[in-house]
Parts: structure tokens; C-alpha cells; sequence
């Protein structure tokens, strides 16, 4: 090849690449600008759990563990008891008193989702967790139960457009970074080790 | 010589079978494998023909037939499988699940039941009902230990027929038919009996539930262990059901025919609760004055070994005493023997309690001996009150063999099977002439009765009779504890001798393991408490702080039965293994390993693992000559009163004594309250009503409270009162003492069982 047919092919290449680049500049950006923006998921995107009520307040979770057994994971272990008669948690005559789910061994699957036979454990299109320690990632009732204040949770057919509405008062009264000024890591075990000795049931 | 069954021989499934004229055609299919569903029918109950499942094909028989009620036949030809037999099974499925609750999800029978099986394997997976299902009450509380769901249950009747044809006590009826049909009892009366717990693992779906175990786990969380009951001397196999280092359940071993037959008692069944209590000792603990003192293991042994080299080198060994050993494993108890014999201890005996012996003597019998016997005398205590399962093969025997039943002494055989009592043995005479197999059970107490009874029977045995002899041992492992060596040898002292060398001041050095002479021995609590307080130094291993763990010095945390391995005798001394199927506390040791412990600082050698084995696993060596053997008992029978006036029969109860009830809040309603029992006649004349409180005194010693329960099987003239209540120590009373009553209150108290 002479020297001038080498120059002219790689003229077109240089000129085809970088037409590519400047046409790029003119598309829409694929990038977002998380945590400022956050993405649409797909409606049934499987996030972290939680656990819904239902209208009365009471918990529709029955601590029938067949989450725990349908689990490929072994993430969950459920701990039933009797409902006492004055403090009924559940309306039928058994109740989870221990529920927990390890995030980190989750696969998110959404297999304990469909093993529900109360519609009770759900995946949201939550999916912010990172923390500090591995032990934060075992969620007992306290941090998967959604909150009395915050309405009874959301089933996945009840939410077509990805998150539902209330998935953010949810999110925040059961956030776990809840920072305190000053907050440090070494602090937030100690917090962490308190919550889960007076909480997890 | 009883001849050969005739044999028949028909196909099932296209494959011959062979079995014994007369075999049910259930029966004979599990001889190809052959799975036929079944509610109703048990193999230990018989057929019902109620909830006709178990529908086969039968050549020439124009409808289906219920394999359960169904002898075979010559030339019989039977499917078991097929689209005839399917859809038949189908329909019965589609009637049962009519109104049965969709309560798979919680109810404690999900995953071992047999209705959600049968359904899966059978079933049409749609209701057609169009109609509202039947609804019936749900969580009935049935008595102290059962809860019932009448929404699920199917009315096979299996529980209502284990109180009728197996216990006897005919306490659970079907009430009201049709769809209208529930289980409850002939009385309304709370479902009360020794035996409740096995009505839930008869029942073939989730209708009766143990209130320990409700709603707890799921069967398949569970982690499962064969191992033997150490709650009494019968020897149960036992399944234990654990879960994250809780035992939740135990399950009967239905294959344990040759000991159990796959019933348990109530105590053996529901006393699993003691294990997590947080009341155990988890270290060592020292008293130094009034203070008690956490110490680690290393110093608690050292601390005993100075003491014991210090007392031998001053005193000697006759200055040692050793005490209990009657609920430790063969192996443990090999090597307490060995290590007090290295130091050349003798003071050493099993027997805290009343009872002097704990082997039958060159008679002893087995289970079966005693099923087959055609008369069977239960002398002093019967099984019923320390051996609950042995008593149920008693029942059978009376119930299914007409065995006559026979009792001797202060305490009524049986309240569920016919029995005849006498007051003394010698009015048996002539009552057995007719009768070729005869079993005798004594307690092992009245070492007079017993040597009696060895006259009575050895002339029996030599009218060509077969004798077999019984002891159940008032400790799991008396027989063990006897056999192996745990006794005074050679004029050494024995449990009373020893605790009179104390409040002389002779002793200087007691080891108790495993026992609570406090409470149990028959010297009286005062009297031992005096003892131990006058010994120096008192080592006592235990799983809780007891009477006499109190006043020792050092006190040692035992594992518990579920929590070691080894092996144990029963009563007839056939051996079987214990396994750990629990961890124990972290700083609890068995007594073996405190023994080991112990010689390593002594430096004394132990036996090899191998030769423990052994040891611990060969047949119990014959100890006694015969019942009430002096060398054994000693010449120390109660004193029996002829006196006028009310005479004390002091009774076991399975929920009494034994120390680890206590420690199961869950069990309130089981234990006995302090109380007395009285025939109707007996309580008349002396001015007491039912549930009355009463004070019972007897030379000066008062039991004050307790609360009459009258009972129409009791003696005239006898009043009984239970053994081993720590509110109401009945140690400082004799049996067949003369006691008054006074102080007769009524009561709002409720009326409850006693005995």
C-alpha cells in the first residue's frame, strides 16, 4: 500500500469516529444525576422487603415461616408465637414475634413474595442500604414492618408506575442512616446494638 | 407351645404376599411397600372403618373396600393404585376437606400432616363448596396440656380410642353428629391424664396441640435426636426436637416396641422446658461463709482435691462420704466408682431416697414378660405413680389379656383397670393356684414387704410357675447406679450411716451428685440439713441450686440428659444409649467429665474410652439375691403400725420429686398441690369435705395446708399424701404411720388432683 492510500483510509476512519462522537453529543444523556435524581425502575423491580398491615393496623404477617422455607438463600428466620388476648398483633391465632431478613445473603428474588399466602412480606423498589456494619443488614420487624403512622405498605400490583406514593414516608420512617450531626461509625454500632437488643422482638 | 398361624397368600399390586390368617389388608401391604393412606385407622388401635380413605380395588367385589377393616383372603386379588381407586380416594378427600379450615399456614401439624399429604397425593385441589363452610370453635383449651381445634378436626377418633382402648380412662368422647360432631369430654371436666400428649401425635391433623409447642416452629425447622427418657427408670426411646438451641418438643419413637410401644408420658413428654430456664447454675459456685462465689472450673477442682487429699491424709478415707449417682449415666457412674475406689472411698451409695433397692434379683423380667403375665401384684408404690409407661403395658395386660391385677400394701394398684387389693401378702395365698405367669413390682421401700414377697414368690416359682420380678427405680438410672457399684461395700457406711457420722462429726467430706437428700430421704429434711451443715466440705453437682445444693460448699453445674452422651439401664436392665441432642450451658460439665477433671488432678488413671464402653454397655450384673435382700436393704423397713386411727401411705407423682418441673413455669397446672387423698368414707368420718384444707400431724410434725382430694378408689383408713413437694416435704414422715387431721377449713380452692 502507498503511502498516501494509507493516509487518505485513515482520514475516513478518524473523520467516521469522530463524527460518532460529535453526534453523540447531541443525544440524550443515558447517565442520571444520582442521588439528586433517582431512576424510574420497572414496576415490579424486587428491593429490600417489608412488611405489611393491614387496614386496623394489624400485622398481616402470621409467622408461618413459609418465606423462610422458600427462601433459596436461607436469608429469613421466622419465630412464631401464640397472639395473646389482649394484645393481638396478627388476626389470626399466630404471629411472627421474630421476624428477620438478611439483605446481604438475599438474593432478591422475590420468591418469600410469592410463598406469602397473606400478602404480608413485599419487595419494594427500595434498594438504598449501604451501611457501616455487616449486622445492620439483618432487618428484624422493627426496621421491615411498615410503621403504624405510615399506612399499610403497598402490594407490587398496587404500584404499575414503579414507586408508589407513600413509598417515601415509608422509606423515611424506616430509615436506618438516620445521621445525627456529629454522627461517626464507631457511635453507630453502639446505636445499631441498642436498637436491636430493644427491638428485635 | 402355641402353633403356627395359617398362612394366606393373595397379590396386592400384582406382587404375592405371604402373611398370617387374620393380618388386615393394610397390614399386609406394607409387605410389598405399599402406601395406603389411613386417618383412623393405627396399628396400635386397631381398625374404625370412619374415615374411609384407605378405599382399594378388590377382584370380584363390586365397590371399593377400606383396606383397614379388611382381612385377607386366599387368592385375594387387590389394587391399591388406579384411576378407580384414585377417584374414590378423591371423593372421600373432597367430604373431609368439606369444612377444614385453610389454616396449613399456622397450624403446628403443617408439614407433617397427614390430610395436607393425602390432599396433595390425592386431592382435587378445588372446593366445589358453594356454601359457607361450617364454622366451629377454634384453640378450646382441653385440659392443662391440650388445645383443640374442632374446625379441624375429621373425627377419626384416634384420640377418643387411645383413651378407651390403650390408657382406659375414657375421658374424650365424639360429642353431637354429623357435621355437628366435636371431641370433647364425657364430664366437660378439663382433660386431665398422665398420658395426654399422645392424643396429639395420634391425631392425623392439627385438631389437638400441645399448648408447650404451639406455634413455636415448624416441623422442618426442627433438628432431631434419638435418644432415651431420663425422666424415669421405663426407658422410653425418645426423639427431641430442637431448634436454635432450644428443645421445642419430644416425640414418642413409634418403633420402640420392646419398650415403649410409642407411647410416652406426660412428664417424659412436656418436661423439656428446664433446659433453657435461666434459674441454672452456669459456673461453678463457691459459699465461703454466707457468700457465694463464681469460680472457674480449675479453681472448683483444685479447691476439691486439696480438700479431699487433706481429709484423707488426716482422717482417711473412712471419713469421705459419697452420695447419689442414681441419675447419672452408666459411664458417669463407672467412673465416680472408679475414682472414689483409686482413694479408697467405700462410703459411697446411690440410694437418697426411700428407695433400698433397685434390682429384681436373679427374676427379673421384660416388658414383654410382664404384658403376657396372667397376674400381675404390684407391692408398696405402683407403676402408675413412678412409672407411668410401664403402667400403661399393666393396663394392656389387664384390658386386652385379662391379666388380674393385684395390689399389696398402703397404695391401690389402678384407678383405670379393674384390680383387686389386699392388705397384706399373705392374704394371696391360693388367689394364684390356676395362674402359670405371674409378675410381681415392687417399689423397692419396705424391705420387709419385699423379703416377703421373695418367700412368696420362690414358692411359687418352685410350684413350676414363671415368676418375673420388677423394680422400678425411684431415679432414670437406679438400676444403673446399683448394678455398676454406687454402693457401701464391705460395712461402709450407707446414705443414713452417713449422714449420722456427720451430726457426729466423723464426716468430713460429702460428694452429692445429682441428688437432693433434703427433700428425699426418709431421715427427714431436718435431719439431713443438720448433717450436711456439720460436715465441713459438701460438694454438690446439679443443674439448679436445690435444698441441699444450699448448704454445700461447692456446687457444681451438671449437664442435663438431653446434654450428654451415653448410656443407661431401665428397669428390666436392658441397656440403651443416651445421645446429647442439646448444647449444654458453656461452663456446664457433666459429672463424668467433672470425675475426669478430678482424677487428672488426683493423678489417677482412668480407664480407657474403650473399656468404659464396655463396661458401661454389658448387661447389669445381678446385685440382689432377691427382693428385700438384707445385705442389700439392710434391716431398715419402715415401721409398720398396727395401731387404730388414720394410717399415711406416702405416694410418687410424676410431676413430684424430680426437682426439674419446678423449673417450667409452663407446668404449674401439672404439679401436684400439697395435698391429701382420702376415700369418701374416710373423709366422713373425719369431718372433711372435698377440697378442704387440712393439717396432717404425726408426733409432733405438722404438714399444714394441704387440700383433701376424695377419691373412691383410695383406702379406708389410709391417708396419702405426696412424696418429694418441696412446699410440703413429706420426708419427715414414715409410711404406714398413725397420723391425725385437724384444722379443717373449707376452701374456695379449686378441687384438683392429687394423686
Amino acid at each position: 500500500m502507498s503511502p498516501l492510500r494509507g493516509f487518505a483510509s485513515a482520514l475516513i476512519a478518524l473523520t467516521g469516529g469522530f463524527a460518532t462522537t460529535f453526534g453523540m453529543l447531541f443525544k440524550r444523556k443515558p447517565t442520571i444525576e444520582y442521588p439528586s435524581v433517582k431512576k424510574q425502575h420497572a414496576p415490579r423491580f424486587h428491593g429490600l422487603h417489608e412488611l405489611r398491615r393491614y387496614a386496623d393496623g394489624k400485622e398481616r404477617c402470621i409467622g408461618c415461616e413459609l418465606c423462610a422455607i422458600a427462601c433459596p438463600a436461607n436469608a429469613i428466620t421466622v419465630i412464631g408465637a401464640e397472639n395473646a388476648p389482649g394484645d393481638r398483633r396478627s388476626p389470626g391465632e399466630r404471629y411472627a414475634a421474630r421476624y428477620e431478613i438478611d439483605e446481604l445473603r438475599c438474593i432478591f428474588c422475590g420468591l418469600c413474595e410469592e410463598a406469602c399466602p397473606t400478602d404480608a412480606i413485599v419487595l419494594t423498589p427500595r434498594f438504598e442500604m449501604a451501611d457501616y456494619r455487616r449486622g445492620s443488614f439483618v432487618y428484624a420487624k422493627d426496621r421491615l414492618l411498615v410503621p403504624p403512622q405510615a399506612g399499610v405498605g403497598t402490594a407490587p400490583d398496587e404500584r404499575p408506575n414503579g414507586i408508589p406514593a407513600d413509598l417515601g414516608t415509608v422509606a423515611e420512617q424506616k430509615s436506618t442512616v438516620d445521621i445525627a450531626t456529629g454522627y461517626d461509625a464507631t457511635n453507630r454500632g453502639h446505636i445499631l446494638k441498642t436498637e436491636r437488643r430493644g427491638l428485635a422482638g | 407351645m402355641t402353633t403356627l398361624p395359617k398362612e394366606v397368600t393373595l397379590s396386592i399390586d400384582g406382587l404375592p404376599v405371604t402373611v398370617p390368617e387374620g393380618t388386615l389388608l393394610v397390614e399386609a401391604a406394607k409387605a410389598v411397600q405399599t402406601d395406603i393412606p389411613v386417618y383412623c385407622y393405627h396399628p396400635k388401635l386397631g381398625p374404625a372403618g370412619l374415615c374411609r380413605i384407605c378405599l382399594v380395588e378388590i377382584e370380584k367385589t363390586p365397590k371399593l373396600q377400606i383396606a383397614c377393616n379388611t382381612v385377607v383372603a386366599e387368592g385375594m386379588v387387590v389394587r391399591t393404585q388406579g384411576p378407580k381407586v384414585e377417584d374414590g380416594r378423591r371423593a372421600v378427600l373432597e367430604f373431609l376437606l368439606l369444612n377444614h379450615p385453610l389454616d396449613c399456614p399456622i397450624c403446628d401439624k403443617g408439614g407433617e400432616c397427614d390430610l395436607q399429604d393425602y390432599s396433595i397425593a390425592y386431592g382435587q385441589g378445588m372446593s366445589r363448596l358453594a356454601e359457607r363452610k361450617e364454622l366451629k370453635p377454634k384453640a378450646i383449651d382441653l385440659g392443662p396440656t391440650i388445645v383443640l381445634d374442632d374446625e379441624r378436626c375429621i373425627v377419626c377418633q384416634r384420640c377418643s380410642r387411645f383413651d378407651e382402648i390403650v390408657t382406659n380412662e375414657r375421658s374424650l368422647v365424639v360429642k353431637d353428629r354429623g357435621q355437628r360432631d366435636v371431641i370433647a369430654t364425657a364430664t366437660g371436666a378439663p382433660y386431665r391424664s398422665n398420658f395426654s400428649g399422645n392424643v396429639t401425635e395420634l391425631c392425623p391433623v392439627g385438631a389437638l396441640t400441645s399448648k408447650t409447642y404451639r406455634f413455636r416452629s415448624r416441623p422442618w425447622d426442627l433438628q432431631r435426636t434419638r435418644t432415651t427418657c431420663q425422666q424415669c427408670s421405663v426407658g422410653c426411646a425418645l426423639n427431641v426436637d430442637e431448634r436454635h438451641g432450644n428443645v421445642l418438643r419430644t416425640m414418642s419413637v413409634p418403633s420402640d416396641d420392646a419398650v415403649s410401644e410409642g407411647w410416652l408420658c406426660d412428664r417424659g413428654r412436656y418436661n423439656v422446658g428446664f433446659y433453657a430456664d435461666e434459674r441454672r447454675i452456669t459456673s461453678p459456685l463457691g459459699r465461703f461463709g454466707d457468700e457465694w462465689v463464681q469460680l472457674s472450673w480449675d479453681d472448683a477442682i483444685e479447691l476439691w482435691a486439696t480438700r479431699l487429699e487433706e481429709a484423707l491424709a488426716s482422717a482417711g478415707s473412712a471419713s469421705i462420704g459419697v452420695l447419689g449417682g442414681g441419675r447419672l449415666l452408666n459411664e458417669e457412674i463407672l467412673l465416680v466408682r472408679h475414682v472414689m475406689r483409686a482413694l479408697g472411698i467405700a462410703n459411697v451409695d446411690w440410694r437418697t431416697g426411700r428407695q433400698r433397692q433397685a434390682s429384681p434379683g436373679a427374676r427379673g423380667g421384660t416388658y414383654d414378660d410382664l404384658e403376657n403375665a396372667q397376674a400381675i401384684v404390684t407391692l408398696g408404690r405402683p407403676p402408675s405413680q413412678s412409672a407411668p409407661v410401664m403402667d400403661l403395658r399393666i393396663r394392656k395386660a389387664v384390658l386386652r389379656n385379662g391379666a388380674r391385677l393385684i395390689s399389696i400394701g398402703a397404695h391401690p394398684a389402678s384407678s383405670f383397670v379393674p384390680a383387686t387389693h389386699l392388705a397384706r401378702l399373705s392374704d394371696l395365698a391360693g388367689t394364684l393356684a390356676e395362674v402359670e405367669r405371674i409378675a410381681f413390682v415392687w417399689d423397692g421401700i419396705d424391705a420387709a414387704l419385699g423379703a416377703e414377697a421373695e418367700a412368696a414368690l420362690a414358692k411359687l416359682a418352685a410350684e413350676g410357675k414363671h415368676v418375673s420380678v420388677f423394680v422400678p427405680g425411684e431415679t432414670p438410672n437406679a438400676r444403673g447406679a446399683e448394678a455398676l457399684g454406687l454402693l457401701p461395700a464391705g460395712g461402709a457406711l450407707d446414705t443414713r450411716a452417713q449422714l449420722e457420722a456427720a451430726r457426729g462429726g466423723t464426716l468430713r467430706i460429702l460428694s452429692i451428685f445429682g441428688a437432693n437428700p433434703v427433700l428425699h430421704h426418709p431421715a427427714g429434711a431436718a435431719f439431713v440439713r443438720e448433717a450436711l451443715k456439720r460436715v465441713p466440705f459438701v460438694v454438690a453437682t446439679d443443674l439448679f441450686l436445690t435444698e441441699t445444693g444450699r448448704l454445700a460448699h461447692l456446687v457444681l453445674p451438671a449437664k442435663a440428659a438431653f446434654e450428654k452422651d451415653g448410656h443407661s439401664f431401665d428397669l428390666t436392665g436392658a441397656v440403651h444409649a443416651v445421645n446429647a441432642a442439646h448444647g449444654a450451658p458453656p461452663d456446664a460439665l457433666s459429672d463424668g467429665e467433672v470425675m475426669i477433671a478430678l482424677a487428672a488432678h488426683l493423678g489417677i488413671d482412668l480407664p480407657s474410652p474403650r473399656e468404659l464402653a464396655d463396661w458401661a454397655t454389658a448387661s447389669p450384673a445381678t446385685i440382689a439375691n432377691g427382693l428385700g435382700d438384707a445385705a442389700l436393704c439392710g434391716s431398715l423397713a419402715p415401721a409398720r403400725d398396727g395401731a387404730a386411727g388414720l394410717r399415711l401411705a406416702i405416694a410418687a407423682h410424676p410431676f413430684a420429686g424430680g426437682g426439674t418441673v419446678y423449673f417450667d413455669d409452663r407446668l404449674g397446672e401439672l404439679r401436684p398441690r400439697p395435698g391429701l387423698l382420702l376415700s369418701p368414707a374416710t373423709a366422713q368420718a373425719a369431718g372433711i369435705g372435698e377440697a378442704d384444707l387440712v393439717d396432717l400431724a404425726a408426733g409432733g410434725r405438722v404438714l399444714h395446708d394441704l387440700v383433701a382430694t376424695l377419691d373412691g378408689n383410695a383406702l379406708e383408713g389410709v391417708v396419702t399424701i405426696v412424696d418429694g413437694l418441696p412446699e410440703a416435704p413429706a420426708n419427715d414422715f414414715g409410711e404406714g404411720e398413725t397420723v391425725t387431721l385437724g384444722n379443717v377449713r373449707s376452701s374456695r380452692a379449686l378441687a384438683g388432683s392429687v394423686v
